[in-house]
Parts: C-alpha cells; sequence; structure tokens
C-alpha cells in the first residue's frame, strides 16, 4: 500500500519535474549560447578573409557577425608579418612567452609552496606577523612598484640593455616569481586539511621536517600543485602591462604575446586594419590555455574551492 | 583601559613594549659582557667569533657579506651616473645644484646631470642594505653567542654539517621562507616603499621643473593638502574627482560581487538539478569563458559593442534606432549610466563561471540527508533554497565574500578592456567608469604623474587596508584559522 | 689567542680592499662596443640599413659597425626620457621633441663644422629656426632635419568630387548626399586639431595667431608672444562650433577608429585630415583607388560666426592650417664620446640631399631640403612614383606654406602647448560644453561669445603660464 502511494507521488512529481527540468534545460542552453558569443566572434574573425571589390583586405572590424568569406590568410600573414620592425615577430613572441611561462611556473610552485607548508605546518616566532604583512603588502596596488622594479633590474642588467636585450626576459621572469610567494592563501588552505596527526606521528618517527615535506606532504599535495603550476603558467600569456614596462617599448622582439597582440591594436600607431591578424593571434593563444584548462578541470575546481572554503 | 591593554590586548597580555625593549639593551649588554674575545670582537668584524670557535665557513660567509656591504657603502658604484652608498645617502635629501651636463665640444663628452627618481631608488637602496647589514652583525654575534654558551655547557659549537642539518629540521622554515622574503623584499617592499615616497615629492610631468624632467624635489604634505585645496595639477586632479571614483569604485565592487555571487549560485543550482544530463559538457562550456584570457573575450564585446560593430548595425538595419549607441560610453557625450550597467553586466559574464564553479563543489558537499528530512516534512523547493542551501552557502564562503568584494576593488581588467575609464570628462584624466587603479595607472603610466599616482594609491591602501582589518578581524575564519582541524 | 686575531683583522681588511676595487669611484664608464646604433621610422628601416651598408663598404676606414632599426618615432622620446641609456646612439624624433630632450639632457649638441654648414645650407628657414636649443645658457644645433611632413585630407574619391575636396562646405553637400557626416580628425590633441588653431586667411595667408613668437631658445627663458584671441580666431571656433553640430558636417573620431568612420561601408565620415604615417590605413578602409589626397580645406564665415566681432567679416575665407615638422637626427648623450666625430659623419651622409632623394623614392619619405619640389616633380614627370606617392609629395610641401613648425624649443613650451589641459579646452570649445565638465567649473559655458572669449584667454593663459589663472579679467580680449 505504502509502495503504491510512493509510487504516484513519484509519478505526479515527474510531471512537474519533467516540466522544471526542460525549462532548465532551455535556460540553460540560452545561456551558454550568450556566454559563447564574444569568444565565437573572436574565432569567426580570425577566419575572416573579406576583401574591397579593388582587392584590398578588409581587416578591420566590420558589422557583420558571420564572415563572408573564410580562409587562412590571416593566420599566414599573422607568422609571418614584420611588427614593429621585427620581421616574424609573432612566433618570436610565442617563443618568448613559452620560456617566462615555464620558468615562471616552476619558480613559483616551488616557492608557494614552500610558503604555504610553513605557513601551515610549522609553527615559528614570526609566523602571524609574516601573514599579516604579506596581506597588507598585497593591498597596494601593483602598477606602483612598476618603474621602481624596472629601475632595479636595470640597475643589475637584466633588463634595458642594449647590448643584451634579450636579457629582460629573464628580467621578467624574477618579477613575475618574486611576486608569487606571497599568494600562498590558497595552497595553505589546502595544507591546513591534511591533518596534523600525519605530521606528528611523521615526527614521531624520526623524520625531519623536511623528510615530512618531500616524503609525507608532497605526494599529497597533487591536486594544489597541478593548481600553482596552471595558474602560473597561464599568467604569463594574459598579463600584457607588467611585461610591457619591463621589457621595454623598444624592445618588440622580445614582448611577450600579449604584449604584441595588445600593441597591434593600442600600441603607439595602432593599426586598426590588423583586427583580423589580431583575432588570428587570440585564437593561437588561446587554444594551449583553453586546452589546458579542460583537462586540468578538476584540480583547477579544487583549487578554487580550496581557496573560497577557507578565503 | 590600561595602557597596557591598550597595547596588548591579548588575553594573556605578556610584556609590554617598553618593557620588551628595556630587555632588549640588557641582553645586548649581557651579551658583550658574557662573551669570549671572539663574540667580543664579532662587534667589530662579523665572523670573528665563528673563526674563534673553529667555524671557518659560517666565519667566512658572515665575513664576505660585511665586506661586500661596505664596499658598497664605500665606494659607491654608479648606475646611470647615479650611486650607491654613502652618496645615495646625501642625495637623498634632493639637493642639487647644477644639472651637471658639462659638455665639451672638441670631445663629445658629455656628462649628464642628476637623475632624481634613480637618486630616491637608489637611497633607499642603500638604507635596506644598511638594515642588512645591522641584522647580519646582530645574527654573526648571536652565533658566537651562542657557540659561547654551548662551549660553557660542554658542547661542541656546531659545524657547519651540524647548521645546514638544522636548516633541514628545527629550522626549515627559514630555508623555506628565505627565497621569498629576499624576493619579496627587493620586488615588492623596496619598489612599494619608493613609490610611496613619491608621494611626497614634486616628480610630476606636468609639474616639472622648468629645467627638466629629471629633477624634482621633496614636497613634504603639501601634495596632500593640494588634495583638500584643489591647487596645482595634483589638486585639480585628485580633488575634483577623487570621490566620484570612490563611491563608484564602491558601487561597483558590491554590484560586481554580489551579482557575479548569485548568479553564480543560481547557476550551479541548475547545473546541479537533479536528473540533468550533460553536466560535464555545460561545466565545461563555461570554464571555457575563464580559460581564455581577459584581454581578448572583453576587447572581443568591446568590438561587439562599438559603433560600427554588429549589435548597433543590426539595431540600425532594424531601424530600432537612428544613430549608433555608445553602450561603453567611449564617446564622451555617451551616457555614463549606461556605460555603468553594461560593466556590471559584462563583468557578470566574466565572474559568474568562476562563482559557478565554486559553488558547485560546495553544493555538492551540503548533506543529502538535510533535504530528504525537508522533503518529509513538505518543503517546497523554493523553500528548501532559501532555508538550507543559501544559508549553508553563504556561511561557507563568507571568507570569499568578502576577499571577492577587495578583488572588485582592484578589479582592472574588467573596466580597462571595456570601457578605458568611461565617458572621459574633458579636463581630467578620470573618466566616468574608472576606478581608482585605473585612475592610478593612467596617471602613473600614461601620463607621468607620478606623485598623483602615488598619491591615489596611497588612498587605496588606507581604504582597502581598513577594510580588510576590520572584516578579517572580525570573521571567526581569521581567529580560528589555526583550529581548523 | 692575540694572534688569531691579529690574522683575522688583516684578513677582513684584505677582503675589503678587494672587493672595493671592484666598483669605480663615479665617473662615468664610456662603453664603446664598437657599433654605431641608429633608430628611424618602422618603414625605412630596411632603406637606412642598405644605406648604411654602402657606405661602411665605400669608407672602408669608418671604424665602427653600424646597425640600423626601425622604430616608433612617436615614442622614442618617451623611452628616451624614462631610460637613456636604453636607447639608440643615434635616433630619430619630430622636431618639437628637441627641446625636451635637449633639456633634459638626453641628446648631444651637433658641433661638427661640416655638418652644421650642410644643415644650414641645405634647409628652409621654418625648419633651420626650431632645431636649435640651449645647454648651459649656451645655444647649440641638436637635431639634423631629412624628412618633412604635414598634415593633409584622405577623402573618399567615389563620393567626393575633386571641386567638393576643396572646401569644408563641399564636403558638406557631399555629405548631404550620401547620409553622413563630413570630415574628422585622427585625434583630438593639440597637433591634431591644429587645423582650426593655425587657419590662415586665403588671400593673405594672415592670422592673427602667434605661438611663442620670438621665444628664447635657452631654458628658462623668454617665452616670446603668444595670441589666440584675435578676433579672427574667435569667429573660427564659432564656426567650427556649427560645423560640429551640423548632422552633415565634423565629427569626433568614433572609439572603433577614424578608419572605421572613412570605411566606404560604415558611412561614418567622407574626409579625415591625417599624415603619410596613416596612408596605409586610410587606403585599407577607403581600397587605394578610392583614396583622394589634397590640400586642407577651405572654409568660410557665416554671418553668425562673426556677430559681434569686428576684425572679421562673413564671407571671410580660410583655409586650415598644420604644423609642418620635420624629422630630424639627433645624437644620444649617452653615446659614448669616442664615437661622437663618426656619429656626426654618419648623419652628415644620411641626411644628405641625395639620400634623401633616395628615401623619397623608396620609402615615401618627403625630403626636407628647401626646394625638394622640384624634385618631386620631376620624379612623377618620369613616372618614377605613383600617383598616390605624388599626390601626398605635393599636398605636404603645398600644407608646409599653410602652416608653421611647431614651434617648440624649450620642453616646458612644449608641456604647456600639448599637457596642461589647453587642447581640452579647445575642444570644449567646439563641443559647446563647460570647462571641465564636472567638477569645479572654470568656464560656465562656451555657447555665447563671451564664453568662448573667456576659453581662448584661458587657453592663451596656459600657452604662456602653464596653469589657469585665478580670475579673469573684466574685458577680454585681455594680454595673457
Amino acid at each position: 500500500m505504502s509502495t503504491d502511494l510512493k509510487q504516484k507521488k513519484f509519478r505526479s512529481q515527474s510531471r512537474t519535474q519533467k516540466v522544471s527540468l526542460s525549462a532548465t534545460y532551455i535556460i540553460l542552453i540560452i545561456l551558454a549560447i550568450i556566454w559563447i558569443i564574444p569568444l565565437l566572434w573572436i574565432a569567426l574573425s580570425a577566419f575572416r578573409c573579406e576583401f574591397q571589390p579593388d582587392g584590398t583586405f578588409i581587416g578591420r572590424v566590420t558589422s557583420n557577425f558571420f564572415p563572408k568569406a573564410v580562409g587562412l590568410k590571416n593566420f599566414k600573414d599573422l607568422f609571418t608579418a614584420t611588427y614593429y620592425g621585427v620581421p616574424n615577430a609573432f612566433p618570436k613572441w610565442i617563443f618568448n612567452t613559452l620560456i617566462i611561462a615555464i620558468f615562471d611556473c616552476i619558480i613559483s610552485t616551488f616557492l608557494v609552496l614552500s610558503v604555504a607548508y610553513c605557513m601551515s605546518k610549522l609553527r615559528f616566532k614570526m609566523r602571524k606577523p609574516f601573514m599579516n604583512l604579506s596581506m597588507v603588502i598585497g593591498l597596494f596596488p601593483s602598477f606602483m612598484s612598476m618603474i621602481a622594479i624596472y629601475f632595479l633590474l636595470k640597475s643589475i642588467g637584466l633588463t634595458g640593455n642594449p647590448a643584451h636585450p634579450e636579457y629582460s626576459v629573464i628580467g621578467l621572469i624574477l618579477a613575475y616569481s618574486a611576486g608569487a610567494g606571497m599568494g600562498f592563501q590558497v595552497a595553505k588552505g589546502f595544507f591546513d586539511v591534511i591533518p596534523n596527526a600525519l605530521v606528528e606521528s611523521a615526527k614521531l618517527d624520526g623524520c625531519t621536517n623536511y623528510q615530512i615535506f618531500r616524503r609525507i606532504i608532497l605526494p599529497l599535495s597533487k591536486p594544489i600543485i597541478i593548481y600553482q603550476a596552471l595558474m602560473s603558467f597561464t599568467g604569463p600569456w594574459m598579463d600584457f602591462i607588467f611585461a610591457k614596462v619591463i621589457i621595454g617599448a623598444d624592445n618588440p622582439a622580445h614582448w611577450t604575446v600579449s604584449v604584441g597582440l595588445y600593441s597591434l591594436l593600442f600600441g603607439t600607431h595602432p593599426d586598426t586594419n590588423l583586427f583580423t591578424q589580431f583575432a588570428a593571434g587570440c585564437v593561437i593563444v588561446a587554444i594551449p590555455i583553453v586546452t589546458l584548462f579542460m583537462f586540468l578541470q578538476q584540480y583547477y575546481v579544487e583549487g578554487v574551492t580550496a581557496g573560497a572554503v577557507k578565503g | 583601559m590600561s595602557t597596557k591593554a591598550l597595547i596588548a590586548p591579548s588575553i594573556n597580555s605578556g610584556p609590554s613594549f617598553g618593557e620588551r625593549l628595556g630587555k632588549r639593551f640588557s641582553n645586548f649588554g649581557k651579551r658583550f659582557a658574557d662573551g669570549s674575545p671572539g663574540t667580543k670582537l664579532s662587534h667589530l668584524i662579523f665572523g670573528a667569533g665563528n673563526f674563534y670557535h673553529k667555524q671557518y665557513i659560517k666565519g667566512f660567509l658572515f665575513l664576505l657579506i660585511q665586506a661586500a656591504i661596505l664596499a658598497i657603502m664605500i665606494f659607491c658604484p654608479s648606475i646611470n651616473n647615479t650611486p650607491y652608498g654613502w652618496k645615495a645617502l646625501k642625495n637623498l635629501t634632493l639637493k642639487y645644484t647644477s644639472m651637471g651636463g658639462e659638455f665639451d665640444p672638441v670631445t663629445g663628452q658629455f656628462t649628464t646631470g642628476s637623475d632624481c627618481k634613480l637618486m630616491v631608488l637608489f637611497g633607499f637602496v642603500t638604507i635596506a642594505l644598511i638594515i642588512v647589514y645591522f641584522f647580519v652583525w646582530n645574527l654573526s654575534i648571536n652565533s658566537s653567542y651562542k657557540a659561547d654558551m654551548d662551549r660553557k655547557v660542554g658542547k661542541k659549537p656546531a659545524t657547519f654539517k651540524e647548521d645546514m642539518a638544522e636548516l633541514l629540521d628545527s629550522r626549515f622554515h627559514i630555508l623555506m621562507l628565505t627565497p621569498t622574503c629576499i624576493a619579496a623584499a627587493i620586488f615588492t617592499i623596496l619598489p612599494t616603499v619608493f613609490m610611496i615616497a613619491l608621494a611626497f615629492t614634486s616628480y610630476n610631468s606636468y609639474d616639472m621643473n622648468v629645467l627638466g624632467t629629471n629633477l624634482f624635489e621633496w614636497n613634504g604634505f603639501r601634495n596632500f593638502v593640494a588634495v583638500f585645496t584643489g591647487e596645482g595639477s595634483l589638486g585639480f586632479e585628485v580633488h575634483n574627482r577623487f570621490l566620484p571614483v570612490l563611491g563608484w569604485t564602491f558601487v561597483w565592487a558590491i554590484f560586481a560581487t554580489l551579482t557575479c555571487y548569485f548568479g553564480g549560485i543560481i547557476l550551479a543550482l541548475l547545473i546541479n538539478k537533479k536528473g540533468l544530463n550533460g553536466k560535464k559538457i555545460f561545466r565545461t562550456l563555461f570554464i571555457l569563458t575563464i580559460a581564455v584570457p581577459q584581454f581578448i573575450s572583453l576587447l572581443a564585446v568591446r568590438n561587439i559593442l562599438g559603433e560600427y560593430g554588429p549589435v548597433n548595425s543590426m539595431l540600425m538595419n532594424a531601424g530600432w534606432i537612428q544613430s549608433p549607441i555608445g553602450f561603453l560610453g567611449l564617446h564622451p557625450t555617451d551616457s555614463e549610466k549606461l556605460a555603468k550597467v553594461m560593466v556590471i553586466i559584462i563583468n557578470m559574464w566574466v565572474g559568474i563561471p568562476y562563482t559557478m564553479l565554486m559553488t558547485s563543489g560546495i553544493l555538492m558537499n551540503i548533506p543529502a540527508d538535510l533535504y530528504e528530512a525537508a522533503r518529509v516534512d513538505g518543503a517546497s523547493t523554493v523553500k528548501m533554497f532559501f532555508k538550507i542551501t543559501l544559508p549553508y552557502v553563504i556561511f561557507v564562503t563568507t571568507p570569499y565574500l568578502i576577499s571577492s568584494f577587495i578583488g572588485n576593488i582592484n578589479s582592472f581588467n574588467s573596466i580597462f578592456l571595456l570601457t578605458g575609464g568611461g565617458p572621459t570628462y574633458t579636463g581630467y584624466q578620470a573618466g566616468g567608469t574608472d576606478l581608482l587603479v585605473t585612475w592610478l595607472f593612467k596617471v602613473t603610466i600614461d601620463q607621468g604623474m607620478y606623485n598623483t599616482g602615488a598619491v591615489i594609491g596611497i588612498f587605496t591602501f588606507i581604504i582597502t587596508a581598513t577594510i580588510t582589518l576590520v572584516t578579517y578581524r572580525r570573521s571567526k575564519a581569521y581567529n580560528e584559522e589555526d583550529t581548523f582541524q | 689567542m692575540k694572534k688569531l686575531t691579529a690574522i683575522l683583522l688583516v684578513l677582513a681588511m684584505t677582503l675589503v680592499l678587494f672587493t672595493g676595487c671592484g666598483g669605480d669611484s663615479g665617473k662615468k664608464e664610456e662603453k664603446d662596443d664598437g657599433i654605431i646604433r641608429v633608430w628611424v621610422g618602422e618603414e625605412s628601416a630596411e632603406f637606412y640599413q642598405k644605406v648604411c651598408d654602402e657606405y661602411l663598404a665605400a669608407n672602408s676606414d669608418f671604424g665602427y659597425k653600424i646597425e640600423v632599426k626601425g622604430m616608433d618615432t612617436g615614442s622614442v622620446a618617451g623611452v628616451i626620457t624614462n631610460d637613456p641609456t636604453a636607447a639608440a646612439d643615434i635616433y630619430t624624433v619630430a622636431h618639437d621633441n628637441i627641446g625636451k630632450l635637449a633639456s633634459t639632457q638626453c641628446a648631444k649638441p651637433i658641433t661638427d663644422e661640416a655638418l652644421i654648414a650642410q644643415v644650414t645650407a641645405d634647409n628652409p628657414e621654418a625648419f633651420k629656426n626650431v632645431i636649435y636649443s640651449s645647454l648651459n645658457d649656451k645655444e647649440y644645433l641638436y637635431g639634423v632635419p631629412y624628412i618633412s611632413q604635414a598634415l593633409f585630407l584622405y577623402y573618399n574619391k567615389a563620393l567626393v568630387t575633386e571641386e567638393q575636396a576643396k572646401s569644408f562646405e563641399g564636403l558638406r553637400e557631399a555629405a548631404r548626399a550620401a547620409g553622413c557626416k563630413a570630415i574628422t580628425v585622427t585625434g583630438d590633441d593639440g597637433f591634431n586639431m591644429s587645423f582650426a588653431i593655425l587657419a590662415r586667411k586665403v588671400d593673405d595667408k594672415s592670422t592673427t595667431v602667434k605661438i611663442y613668437e620670438g621665444a628664447d631658445k635657452v631654458l628658462g627663458g623668454a617665452k616670446g608672444t603668444s595670441n589666440c584671441q584675435g578676433d579672427d580666431t574667435v569667429a573660427i571656433y564659432r564656426w567650427l562650433q556649427a560645423f560640429a553640430a551640423d548632422p552633415n558636417g565634423f565629427k569626433w573620431a568614433s572609439s572603433d577608429g577614424w578608419d572605421a568612420d572613412l570605411d566606404k561601408d560604415n558611412k561614418g565620415v567622407l574626409a579625415v585630415i591625417g599624415g603619410s604615417w596613416h596612408f596605409k590605413t586610410a587606403s585599407a578602409a577607403l581600397g587605394e583607388s578610392n583614396l583622394g589626397i589634397t590640400l586642407i580645406p577651405t572654409f568660410t564665415l557665416t554671418p553668425a560666426s562673426v556677430e559681434g566681432l569686428t576684425g572679421v567679416a562673413a564671407g571671410d575665407t580660410f583655409r586650415g592650417g598644420t604644423f609642418a615638422d620635420c624629422k630630424c637626427f639627433m645624437i644620444n648623450a649617452n653615446s659614448a664620446s669616442s664615437k661622437y666625430a663618426k656619429e656626426q659623419e654618419l648623419i652628415k651622409h644620411l641626411s644628405s640631399k641625395e639620400i634623401q632623394d633616395r628615401s623619397f623614392l623608396e620609402c615615401s619619405n618627403v625630403p626636407a631640403y628647401s626646394g625638394s619640389v622640384s624634385y618631386i616633380e620631376q620624379c612623377f614627370a618620369e613616372g618614377k612614383i605613383t600617383e598616390s606617392q605624388h599626390k601626398m609629395a605635393a599636398a605636404q610641401l603645398g600644407m608646409a606654406e599653410w602652416g608653421i613648425p611647431q614651434p617648440f624649443i624649450t620642453s616646458t613650451l612644449n608641456t604647456y602647448y600639448y599637457s596642461k589641459q589647453a587642447p581640452s579646452v579647445l575642444r570644449a570649445i567646439v563641443d559647446k560644453t563647460a570647462y571641465p565638465t564636472t567638477g569645479t567649473q572654470i568656464i560656465e559655458e562656451t555657447e555665447t561669445l563671451e564664453g568662448v572669449r573667456k576659453a581662448l584667454y584661458l587657453v592663451e593663459y596656459i600657452w604662456m603660464h602653464g596653469l589657469t589663472p585665478t580670475e579673469f579679467p573684466a574685458t577680454l580680449p585681455a594680454g595673457a
């Protein structure tokens, strides 16, 4: 008797449920389309290959959403073009950014994990003051320090060096990694969750702190390591202000790809006719980053959640 | 309230500041008096005490540091014709008698004059070096004293190997934190101090010294007074635009945080709905927008909404409007209110996937039996949302809300890439949709009004610091972060 | 123990001395790495590298390698004043930067007799007036001109006839037929909006406008006289106000770029005032066959614009003006002194008439030496250059007669003219708004004659003093 009642309830529930479910589907699909539109437009613009009647190429923003003609011309031009007097500028930019991203990733992850572990699992006199200080320093807008960092790096010869302009890349790597250690909150939140009992029992067995860190904590930290690595790898691809100041406006051969693309449209002599090439560049930049995010989705979510919960 | 309680408000009030300082000095004297001759000599030559105790490597390292710093201080190496060392301290007063600039037409020899910004920067570097010097001085004396104490109780003073081993264990935190501390000191603290100092100078490409833009001088607090009186180009800009920009920054931060937050929750609920297929697909689609760099996606939106972009053309072709609408306030005549609304809406596009991801994780953690119990009691979906889901999520993510609010105060990309600061007001740098950060950027990097930028930066800092201190001090998460376990 | 201490002391002192030897005593060290680096405009980099290679081949005892790099000349000044040692040994800037670079000691004076003689012989008076600056109260030559530039008009040949392109009214007629606005500018700054301030009467090329006339070339010296309150200037701005309000008249460039306005599909405007550096973008917007090039058009004052003014009358025709500039070579002050003689020798070669001529043929750089128009006509007659190139060169050289070089001899004057908000005030006049548009207002309105006069007084005051006056004189015009 009770099962009949339950089934009846289920079926009537299922009708209202069905309606709300389809409504949900519709809403979600609409939202998904809205969310994709800007990205779709950039991707479409990258393949756009329209010409004026007399043969001049239309590279600007046009009023039509869908291209009237498609082709791979933009990508070809992008890779062979000479921007700012630098032949084959775009591949050079990608190469620079790749180097910066790899080194930044390695150094930053190492620094952040070190600091986060210390703050989370170790107890020492300067712990609370350090945390307070890092929070306070983090409140200053970062633009205030850009010029000073440029001159500091320059005095070591790591940027603005006419004889060795490539050293500015090293300077930029230092500048990016140096700030990373202060952003340890998310990683610390993650380490906080690891039970202290684990650490204590290891200590009882006579392990040094270093051994605990290496043998016990690190293997458990795969999610947060990947999260940090992902964040610090993708960072240099997206930053277009800091990199320009450090590498220098007179050094386009060593710009990063975001500085270069941004300067195409918004530099000192912007050429709005390069918009389709810009879009092609954006597609090329976006592909590796998006792929990384897709593959490492779960770690990213874990990192985000850890950061949110612990603040 | 007694002074003691004011200074050390914790329950177990330790010694007061004065008491601690006094103890330091007496310790100092004791160290000198009780120490071996090696320790006494360490006050003059670093590492002497270590040599005395046959800790050669350690002693040599201390000596090296002392030699290096002293060399820099005495011999003043120069970069760009501006010196480090004791000369830099003299330069810090920014009293220059001439531009320099001696030119010999025959040989072409040109000695350039003073560069004030480098003088300030190197002056601070020198001060930092002095601080490091005294820190290492103290360290070397302490290490010698420790060896003395060890000797006294019959222990052999630690060898270098043993010191290194200690670094991996009881002093592991020193090993882990030192690289970050050094990096932070050079790349974060020093530049920030430098910029704060610039707020007290006249370094402004508009107010430049008539002799050239490389020279400026200390202004004391005149810059801050100018903010109130509105004099000078710094005063004119900050006095007239600070309150409107500040007001908009708060409005923006509140709306951006709340819209993204609730939007994310709603979206997460929609995706997490029982019986919905393709959760992963939807989630992946929304992650796509996080993955694409902001300068790409926001510039795309800016172009779509541009004067000759698809949206305006569609509207004009359909006959709904006669002339293009300036959605993003890119023209001074465009509507500022419209620009503000559009920016908040587009920011939702940017921020909701992020909060959606976060709340998804949290929603999945809500114990299902809570819902079961509620359903048995006959609660409707809406009621369950308001009484179970919402309070739980809000409780868990309160710290996130606060940090997101502060993050939005400093959110640069959303405003800069979309509106470039909004409808410009003729005569000012700060536009209609400028936040404090974007204003700071425009003023400093674009216009070279460094002291104005520094003043704005300081004000921004004071505001965000106050908010942070007030909210964090109160929030349980901070007080109990130690005891999460 | 004592022995040990003594050893330690000696050790310490030796070490200090050792490390101390590394640093220098503060004397500026000069690095001569055997390369002279040159910055030219981006389009000309390949050409000038070729020229330098030929020169090295012909003069094997030059003793230096030469590297030519293309660098956006607009940003050179910014790069150098931020960090002088990062710049090339020889760089190219527009002449209005000479004052700033000289006074901030980023450039070396030129003292080579042969080079000075060549500069004096080759260049027109107008250029020779603005390439000198001072160091320690002595006047020196700083810049060597080698390219001349001026603004002119690009227009849409498909929708505007050659006759219509000669005047603003003609452009408006064409715009009315096409249903869009007539003309725009590439920026609202003091350079691109110069057509209004520098407009001259067509019959006698006269104007009451003076910008730092007779200013000292010495830093901190007299600023000369400036005037922008003449009746003709007031009338011109009132005319421009009406033209901007006209639905087929003047508009500011759209945020999508002035070329989006010019694009024939968008029907934003039919013409734009631009320079040779806009050629590629303009021809991409219109298609090269549709691109018309001519002098900046004339306009005729309407009765409404001269109401209440005595110095001008309705029907007076003016032609829009421009700054006729030159691009100059300058020597970096941080360049090693051992290179000095060779640098000047190289500059003498690169700025010689022959090289300027070749540069015109290969890179469309209009030569700066006086009398270059005959060479250009000859080239066109011989078919060595395309019609667009010929038109651009002719337009620029033609406009040079209708303009003045930017008279910025000291860095102060440069800043007072461009920055310090004077261009914003002029914009407020054209837009008929108050100035500033929010906050404490200095000019309440610019719709009436008094408002425009007050605003122009403010502009002149800013030019002369670099700040806004605390009070305005009761009767205008008044000396600022």
